[in-house]
């Protein structure tokens, strides 16, 4: 997890990179591998409906960046996101997809087989790498209930209520991990069928410097697929 | 945040990836910049021009970006032709784009454009071929091999006699594109970029 964090500290402040356009890489980097482990011909449901949850952090904006590109690729994508940090960024996000008519849920469904009745995928941009210390409500029963989905989740980065480096035996078990930038510790307890890579923006001098020897992405993709 | 990603297709030679990236001052050279950058992620060896630079707090971000990135920038560009066709596979031309009034004329752009009429290898433009009118297209200008048009074609595009036409920048909301009547192709499947 620091080094994680340390990581990003250097592209914030060495690189000089905006958390916008990092954020903007990361979620389109979601949706991308989403759209390659389930195409909208996939879907049991009638239309490729998706459920975006996002948390109160920057997972929750990668989650809100994701929704929008599902949208441009043509999947139809509702977002719940009931704890909004009041900062532009995270209030731009919002408005983009407002705009392009995605709709924010008001409240969260109340049973699982509702979710698995109207939505083909549930997204989980709950918590990120940066979680520590206990599940703050709404998420302690939202995760309850998406623990009885069965439709599949994709989780972004961390599967969400997850020690960040342990993992979580009896928490949530998403069917697909995005883990961005490298894969973290918690990434080895993962027991679902797709594991991609994405945020494709660490510098080779970085990847180096922190020994993160991650594979090749093929030719100039977003996402590479490792299992 | 204006977080554009332009990527021309890598139908550039792969065993000597040198390309060069020739910026111009405003929100043209900037899109130049984050291409350079995504095409040193991808393994390409780019090399930037960009002799005026812009004083946008946003723009300057990513030169920081590309220098700490190791892409070399160039303190001046050879006016021997030769040079530039050896020393590099491609050029992308990042000069100058639709927002453009007049800005060939000065300093240092025509005399950028002026060396890149002459070059032999191939071109790749940024939306507008540089020194082109955004609407009317050029004559005696620049003759790119590769134009990326960025979100959609703009009228000048019609002019463009070289070998491929890309339509980047996906990001377009369906509302815009409809009050707009822009019409763009369909990206196929989660792609960035369009062969028209």
């Amino acid at each position: 997890q620091e080094e994680a964090q340390a990581i990003d500290q250097e592209l914030f402040t060495d690189y000089k990179f905006s958390v916008d356009q990092l954020m903007e890489l990361a979620g389109l980097s979601c949706a991308t591998a989403i759209a390659k482990a389930y195409p909208p011909s996939s879907f049991t449901t009638s239309e490729p409906t998706v459920l975006v949850v996002c948390g109160p952090g920057n997972n929750g904006g990668d989650g809100l960046v994701c929704a929008r590109h599902l949208k441009m690729f043509g999947y139809l994508p509702t977002v719940y996101y009931p704890k909004r940090p009041s900062k532009p960024l995270f209030e731009a996000l919002t408005t983009q997809c407002e705009k392009m008519d995605i709709p924010f849920l008001p409240e969260f469904p109340t049973e699982a087989a509702f979710i698995d009745e109207l939505y083909g995928l549930v997204v989980d941009a709950i918590f990120g790498f940066s979680f520590k210390g206990g599940v703050r409500e709404p998420f302690g029963s939202i995760l309850s209930t998406l623990e009885r989905v069965t439709v599949p989740i994709a989780s972004i980065d961390i599967p969400s209520g997850w020690d960040v480096e342990k993992g979580k035996a009896d928490g949530l078990q998403p069917d697909m991990l995005i883990s961005l930038t490298a894969p973290k510790k918690a990434a080895t307890h993962f027991a679902g069928r797709y594991h991609f890579l994405g945020g494709r923006f660490v510098p080779p001098a970085l990847q180096d410097k922190y020994a993160l020897n991650l594979p090749a992405y093929p030719g100039t993709d977003c996402v590479l697929q490792l299992t | 945040s204006r977080v554009l990603q332009a990527f021309p297709l890598p139908s550039l030679p792969r065993k000597q990836p040198t390309v060069l990236v020739v910026c111009g001052p405003a929100q043209n050279g900037a899109i130049g910049l984050v291409c350079a950058r995504h095409l040193r992620i991808f393994d390409y060896e780019p090399t930037i021009f960009y002799p005026k630079r812009s004083p946008d707090p946003l723009f300057r971000d990513f030169t920081t970006q590309c220098e700490k990135m190791d892409i070399p920038f160039l303190s001046y560009l050879p006016t021997e032709v030769q040079l530039i066709n050896d020393a590099y596979n491609a050029v992308v031309d990042a000069v100058l784009g639709a927002e453009a009034e007049g800005g060939e004329g000065r300093e240092p752009c025509a005399a950028i454009l002026a060396t890149l009429k002459h070059i032999r290898i191939p071109i790749v433009s940024l939306d507008v071929p540089s020194g082109w009118d955004a609407e009317s297209g050029g004559s005696g200008g620049i003759s790119p091999d590769v134009l990326v048009s960025l979100a959609a074609p703009k009228e000048c595009a019609r002019r463009f006699l070289g070998r491929q036409h890309f339509v980047a920048g996906r990001f377009l909301p369906y509302d815009v594109q409809k009050k707009f009547e822009l019409n763009p192709p369909e990206y196929p499947g989660t792609e960035c970029v369009v062969a028209l």
